[in-house]
């Protein structure tokens, strides 16, 4: 006898949950669907906490031990990994109580703010490229702001088929610079219509179909950044001489009102002395 | 509207399906491998071919046959490309361009003829999508599979009660017993019905990812798939 379509859809469901028999985690609820699996909200019994509970669809506890190593404060931090009755990889890590990026955004942060984000995503970059770790799928929707004004960067990923159009760099395997890629393409995203040049042109440059024109590492985007943010040229922009005038004039606008002013005092004396 | 097929079903047990689809078709077993194709997806290419051609009963099941027949003959298997799609999606455009150069040369033979009358329901059903019943039917099937599998272990493993508790809250068409009623009616406590639920819950699932793999090129398509059948 064929399965009715209701009893095949719970039967679809109930296998695809957890199995946490034996475990300390109570089931709570589903809270979202990553690139390597599913998430859920869920009670550590013993420590009488909430945790989220990622689930993994596969064979792939490397992901797993790779985040546990990372310790930053813009990364979730894992506080268990192993492996379900079910024989699915899972580990428990920080509920982070916040908003994804994307989210996050349409509440219109200012400049600073976006910025500020951008910083941050790029600081965990280039702290787990260092530590052997790469991304893989960097994305709004993989960042989450918390309430405090907290960060932290989801899902870092082990898989070579991750990625997401539109963020995903253009070359096969994945490496560092293709996490830029991604981060270039973050910071095109958080910028608001019409934002600075300069810093388009630093999302540009990051993210060049050739891995070799870009940034070399998260480390040198963050600096143009904040050379910018200084009122300095960035390298990733060649600027036309009317922008140069316009930022040194507003970078030395406390000088050049002193010498304005010094201009006008010796005006005045000149024009009495003549008098 | 005549009767679906039995044919496919019902469902015996299976060669073994450790090895991938692939390494079945290429290691010198490519009639096991398309034997557990024939299992999982006969009654999808079916389906598929009857909303899709508006085939009825008997049409649809003659096509399906010579499809699966013409495809042990033609090295079907050698020229599936996993890095191009999925099985299920490869075998889906396969039968969809066997079925309409079958459908073409039927309708050349008979033109001039016979209008031909569509069934109700089968208009009905257009709501939905050749494609989406295909992966709908292959999702029915790949649980009666797993779930033959779950009653033929139990049995051999002496495992009934698990397998009564789990088929009379599981698989329940209409109002679901509460655990308190299964627990009475069997005689044991309610976390007892609780753990043996997830036992056989953990054991389907377990027989699905097999069945998957018996029809997937690699882990990465057995994954990919596994998303397309966990809700």
């Amino acid at each position: 006898m064929d399965l009715s379509d209701s009893v095949l859809d719970h039967l679809r469901h109930m296998a695809a949950l957890p199995d946490l028999t034996g475990t300390r985690y109570e089931l709570e609820r589903e809270i979202g669907r990553g690139g390597m699996g599913v998430v859920y909200a869920a009670r550590d019994r013993e420590l009488d906490r909430r945790v989220a509970l990622k689930v993994l669809d596969a064979e792939l506890e490397g992901e797993a031990r790779l985040i546990a190593r990372l310790e930053h404060p813009a990364i979730v931090p894992i506080h268990e990994a192993g492996r379900l009755p079910d024989g699915r990889a899972f580990y428990a890590m920080k509920l982070v109580a916040g908003v994804r990026l994307d989210h996050h955004l349409a509440r219109s942060p200012s400049l600073a703010e976006r910025l500020r984000a951008i910083r941050r995503v790029g600081e965990a970059l280039a702290y787990a490229h260092t530590a052997g770790a790469i991304h893989r799928d960097l994305k709004p929707q993989n960042v989450m702001v918390g309430e405090f004004g907290e960060l932290y960067v989801m899902d870092w990923g082990v898989d070579a088929v991750a990625g997401t159009p539109g963020f995903r760099a253009p070359e096969t395997p994945l490496d560092r610079r293709s996490d830029i890629y991604s981060l270039g393409a973050l910071l095109q995203f958080v910028l608001p219509a019409g934002g600075p040049p300069a810093l388009r042109a630093i999302a540009a440059k990051a993210m060049r179909a050739d891995p070799a024109d870009r940034y070399p590492d998260a480390g040198a985007l963050l600096a143009d950044i904040e050379r910018f943010q200084e009122g300095l040229a960035v390298g990733a922009w060649s600027e036309p001489w009317g922008h140069r005038l316009r930022r040194f004039g507003s970078r030395n606008a406390v000088l050049l009102w002193l010498l304005a002013a010094y201009a006008g005092v010796k005006f005045v004396l000149f024009f009495l002395r003549n008098l | 509207m005549d009767q679906d097929t039995a044919i496919g079903g019902p469902h015996g047990r299976f060669p073994s399906t450790r090895i991938s689809l692939l390494e079945a078709a290429t290691g010198g077993m490519p009639n096991e491998a398309l034997e557990r194709v024939i299992a999982l997806y006969w009654k999808p290419v079916y389906r598929f071919i009857r909303f899709k051609f508006r085939k009825d009963n008997e049409d649809a099941k003659d096509l399906t046959q010579s499809f699966f027949t013409t495809a042990l003959e033609r090295d079907f298997f050698a020229r599936f490309d996993p890095s191009k799609a999925s099985f299920r999606t490869y075998l889906r455009m396969a039968v969809e361009r066997f079925a309409a150069n079958q459908h073409a040369a039927a309708n050349r033979q008979k033109r001039g003829g016979d209008i031909e009358f569509e069934p109700l329901e089968e208009q009905a059903a257009e709501a939905e999508s050749p494609e989406r019943v295909f992966e709908r039917e292959w999702q029915r099937q790949l649980f009666a599979l797993a779930l033959d599998d779950l009653r033929a272990h139990c049995e051999a493993s002496g495992k009934e009660l698990q397998l009564r508790i789990f088929e009379a809250y599981d698989l329940a068409g209409q109002e679901r017993p509460s655990y308190a009623g299964l627990a009475a009616q069997h005689g044991i406590a309610e976390t007892s019905v609780t753990n043996h639920l997830a036992w056989a819950r953990r054991m389907l699932r377990g027989f699905v990812t097999e069945r998957l793999r018996g029809v997937t090129s690699g882990d990465r398509e057995l994954r990919e798939e596994m998303r397309r059948v966990w809700t």
